[in-house]
């Protein structure tokens, strides 16, 4: 008895610590257009609860990230919400016009959302480099390349919206 | 960083979590976890498989027997009794509120079937139910703010009395219209088997031990006006 007690005492310390990301995941799932951000992460800390066990010890911050995209996408079917054609298959939810700066917003709208998904990750939602890797599934390599290549696209896209001509010499260096 | 990083940053939206942290951690670490699933082997993950095409199969032929019957085999089944009137209703929420309690000088309110309304005959007895536990609980949030030991100690036993015998939990899985086994008798509520009844159950646990945070804003958010 005194044994289990332990145990669900221990279990909650450890949610607890998991617990504190609450207000990341509300701002990720408002800044990506969710309709209930709050109801996104509570969901997600009640089966970040449910399956405490499999989380990774070192860091849930990424397994946290990835539910809450999930519930994202299936809050999208849901709601019959369409995404643009090109995003439509893609497991990226695209953010919505939430960010404060018209220019910005089109100039993220503009990337691909794989690129607009890292850049967001390390901007916005304060992951580091190989956090957000985690969460796109891919190598720590391979991520810093994307998010490289993101940084690229975007100061371009940004400089277009302002009608700046120097954006578009950066890009230019570009391979891909 | 580079200015156009430097406005990316800025450009973050400013949200603010308008949620009651303390209470939503109370209740997720009030429900079940899953069971930690020990590893399975390559062969064994097969010999799974098998086993689990084949209880797909017995789901769906079970399945299918279960909308003929309309049982399952730990006989809750889908309620198909009307209420035909309000006046029946009237008269079986008359009978429930004789079987059950409520706090020193309170009185059953008088609800009826809205107009154009079909319902189940097991549904007045579950409003009695609720309205019971209801006012146990704002009874017993009036006790502690009162410093009312013995009051809070009645109201305790009374909602751990209609937990026990007039709160019933569906298999999981169960359709809206469940119903318990024949024979079980009235008045009853049924909760989802979701975890609800363990946020309860907890909640009384942690308002006898001194917490009552819970209690008061079930009481709160339950409670007619006036006893909040």
């Amino acid at each position: 008895m005194t044994h289990t007690h332990t145990q669900a005492e221990s279990a909650e310390a450890r949610f607890a610590e998991v617990f504190q990301n609450l207000g990341s995941i509300v701002r990720y799932a408002a800044a990506r257009g969710s309709r209930d951000p709050e109801g996104i992460a509570a969901e997600v800390m009640t089966i970040a609860w449910r399956r405490l066990p499999s989380l990774p010890a070192d860091d849930p911050r990424p397994w946290l990230f990835v539910t809450a995209r999930n519930l994202l996408m299936a809050e999208r079917r849901r709601t019959g919400r369409q995404a643009p054609l090109d995003e439509r298959h893609t497991e990226t939810p695209a953010p919505e016009a939430h960010s404060g700066d018209p220019a910005v917003t089109a100039a993220l709208m503009q990337l691909r959302p794989a690129d607009r998904d890292a850049l967001l990750l390390v901007s916005w939602d304060d992951l580091t480099a190989a956090q957000a890797a985690r969460v796109a599934g891919i190598s720590p390599v391979a991520f810093r390349v994307r998010l490289y290549r993101a940084r690229r696209r975007f100061e371009q896209a940004l400089s277009t919206q302002q009608g700046d001509v120097n954006g578009s010499r950066t890009v230019g260096m570009e391979s891909t | 960083m580079s200015r156009s990083m430097d406005r990316l940053e800025r450009a973050r939206p400013d949200v603010t979590a308008a949620i009651d942290r303390d209470a939503l951690f109370a209740r997720i670490v009030a429900t079940p976890q899953d069971r930690e699933q020990p590893q399975i082997s390559g062969s064994g993950r097969r010999r799974l498989l098998i086993g689990c095409i084949a209880v797909a199969v017995l789901c769906l032929t079970a399945g299918t027997a279960f909308a003929v019957t309309g049982f399952n085999l730990f006989g809750w089944h889908t309620d198909t009794t009307i209420v035909k009137s309000p006046r029946e209703w009237q008269r079986l929420y008359h009978d429930a509120t004789r079987r059950l309690t409520l706090p020193p000088g309170e009185h059953w309110p008088d609800p009826t079937l809205p107009p154009d309304t079909v319902t189940s005959r097991s549904q007045p007895g579950g409003t009695a139910v609720a309205i019971s536990q209801i006012a146990w609980e704002c009874y017993w949030v009036h006790a502690i703010r009162h410093g009312d030991a013995a009051a809070g100690r009645q109201a305790h036993a009374a909602l751990d009395n209609l937990l026990a015998h007039r709160v019933l939990v569906a298999p999981p899985g169960s359709p809206e219209d469940v119903a318990p086994p024949v024979g079980t008798r009235p008045p009853f509520a049924i909760f989802a088997s979701d975890g609800g009844v363990q946020f309860v159950r907890k909640m009384y646990r942690d308002a006898a031990d001194g917490h009552p945070a819970t209690l008061i804003q079930s009481c709160r958010a339950n409670g007619p006006i006036g006893t909040r």
